[in-house]
């Protein structure tokens, strides 16, 4: 057997445009569900390191379950459960969405909380004996500091959210994997179509990669 | 008097660090506190802009009662310079960004204002080229003398000094007392935790001594350092002298 010759990999090239949807639904699951998630990460984060005994209690409930739960789990509940309850179902690609939003949300959490910790006390003290608030200092001294460490921890999320949005196959959200596999079932060309999604999710994860390393060096250059 | 503490106590945990405190500083003195590391020396600097919460007595600072929760902190902290022992500086912002961010901030200044008041301050401390400079870039006698134009840039009434040359090289601890005489002759009321007791000989119209919590003697500087009066203060001035 030889993978090259017993193949039809130029077969692939007639599915293209439907794959290309699939990477569609991937990118827009992703970009719209990790700025959900960085937006959640950011505010349960913060409550994480808050004066108040409720606020932070709440935070780390969030963050336990959502991380202590399997994505999957997450997606179905949400999908096929949640309706039963409700009585309304969510469009696929919605609770996609929320599912990245919310899981991701959990881990940026955890890193926007050791970011901030990770900024020396005296940055805070400094600030505050300025005369500037709790809240000004956090803004203008101690988030910028942050926010740099915990660039290249979320890259890592984002690279593991992209990829765990092809979970998402199971709730129906015509994702990469999703159109891969219709493809697949329909003209038994499954190594040729699953190699070539593969590749795919390689190409998104790498080009991010690439984005972030530039980011990094620049944020090191300035300071 | 501008500061007043009258039996201040502070407790982390079960240690007492400062077992009843009673000071008052004038309007354009310059204190200098000296002990052994352990005395509560920093600590009783702390808790003069409330880096510290006090467990028992009063603070009054120009006019303030800092032990009054109810106190807007932020208010009285405008007024009060500090001076850290590791600077503290802002590493993302540059030399005259770190001046001008609190006068901004706090005091409403326009950054064309707050920048020609950074400028002037600079040039004081002798750092008028490094206004562009990240704070990396500086050796450490001049990150502490960008530190004490940061604090001087929101011209406050009072000037607090924790250890400001303990971290530095021996060869940079000049430049940094320099600024800090300078400071002292312009009638700056100044509170200065020190190790340099030449400093605070030449310098500090008052030398405190501390020791376990409390203030052990205090006097005129050369009384306090040439004949000391108490055991203790002997014992630790041999020891460092």
């Amino acid at each position: 057997m030889n993978i090259f010759t017993d193949f039809r990999w130029a077969g692939v090239i007639e599915f293209l445009p439907q794959l290309g949807v699939g990477l569609y639904y991937t990118l827009l699951v992703s970009v719209v569900g990790l700025i959900i998630g960085f937006a959640l990460g950011a505010i349960f984060g913060l409550l994480r390191l808050s004066r108040f005994r409720v606020l932070r209690g709440i935070a780390a409930v969030y963050v336990e379950v959502l991380r202590g739960t399997p994505l999957l789990v997450q997606a179905i509940w949400l999908f096929f459960a949640l309706p039963l309850i409700i009585h309304y179902t969510l469009p696929s690609l919605v609770a996609g969405i929320i599912v990245i939003g919310i899981n991701s949300g959990a881990y940026i959490a955890e890193i926007v909380r050791g970011a901030v910790q990770s900024v020396d006390n005296g940055q805070m003290e400094a600030g505050r004996s300025l005369g500037m608030s709790h809240h000004k200092t956090m803004l203008k001294v101690i988030w910028p500091q942050a926010f740099k460490r915990m660039i290249p921890p979320l890259g890592n999320q984002f690279i593991i959210s992209i990829k765990d949005t092809s979970l998402l196959s199971v709730i129906l959200v015509p994702e990469l994997l999703y159109q891969g596999r219709a493809i697949a079932s329909n003209h038994f060309n499954a190594v040729e179509i699953y190699t070539t999604v593969a590749v795919f999710y390689l190409a998104i994860t790498l080009t991010l990669s690439l984005v972030l390393r530039g980011v990094e060096r620049r944020l090191e250059a300035h300071s | 008097m501008i500061i007043e503490v009258s039996g201040l106590r502070k407790s982390f945990g079960d240690n007492e660090v400062l077992t009843g405190i009673d000071l008052s500083v004038e309007d354009g003195e310059v204190v200098c506190v000296v002990g052994p590391s352990g005395s509560g020396k920093s600590t009783l600097l702390r808790c003069l802009n409330r880096l510290e919460e006090s467990t028992g007595g009063e603070v009054t600072v120009d006019g303030h009662r800092l032990t009054d929760p109810k106190i807007q902190i932020d208010d009285v902290r405008a007024e009060i310079g500090m001076v850290f022992q590791q600077f503290n500086l802002f590493p993302h912002m540059t030399v005259i960004e770190n001046i001008c961010l609190a006068p901004m901030q706090v005091r409403g200044l326009s950054k064309v204002q707050a920048q020609e008041r950074g400028r002037a301050l600079l040039a004081k401390v002798g750092l008028a080229e490094k206004e562009n400079e990240y704070p990396r870039r500086l050796s450490g006698g001049q990150q502490q003398r960008v530190a004490i134009a940061r604090a001087l840039a929101m011209e406050p009434r009072i000037m607090l000094f924790d250890e400001p040359t303990s971290a530095l090289d021996p060869e940079l601890v000049g430049e940094v007392l320099a600024v800090m005489k300078d400071l002292a002759l312009e009638g700056m009321t100044m509170v200065v935790v020190t190790h340099e007791m030449g400093f605070a000989r030449e310098v500090a119209d008052r030398a405190i001594f501390m020791d376990g919590g409390v203030i052990v003697e205090q006097g005129d500087p050369e009384q306090v350092f040439t004949a000391p009066r108490n055991e203790r203060t002997k014992e630790f001035l041999n020891k460092v002298l």
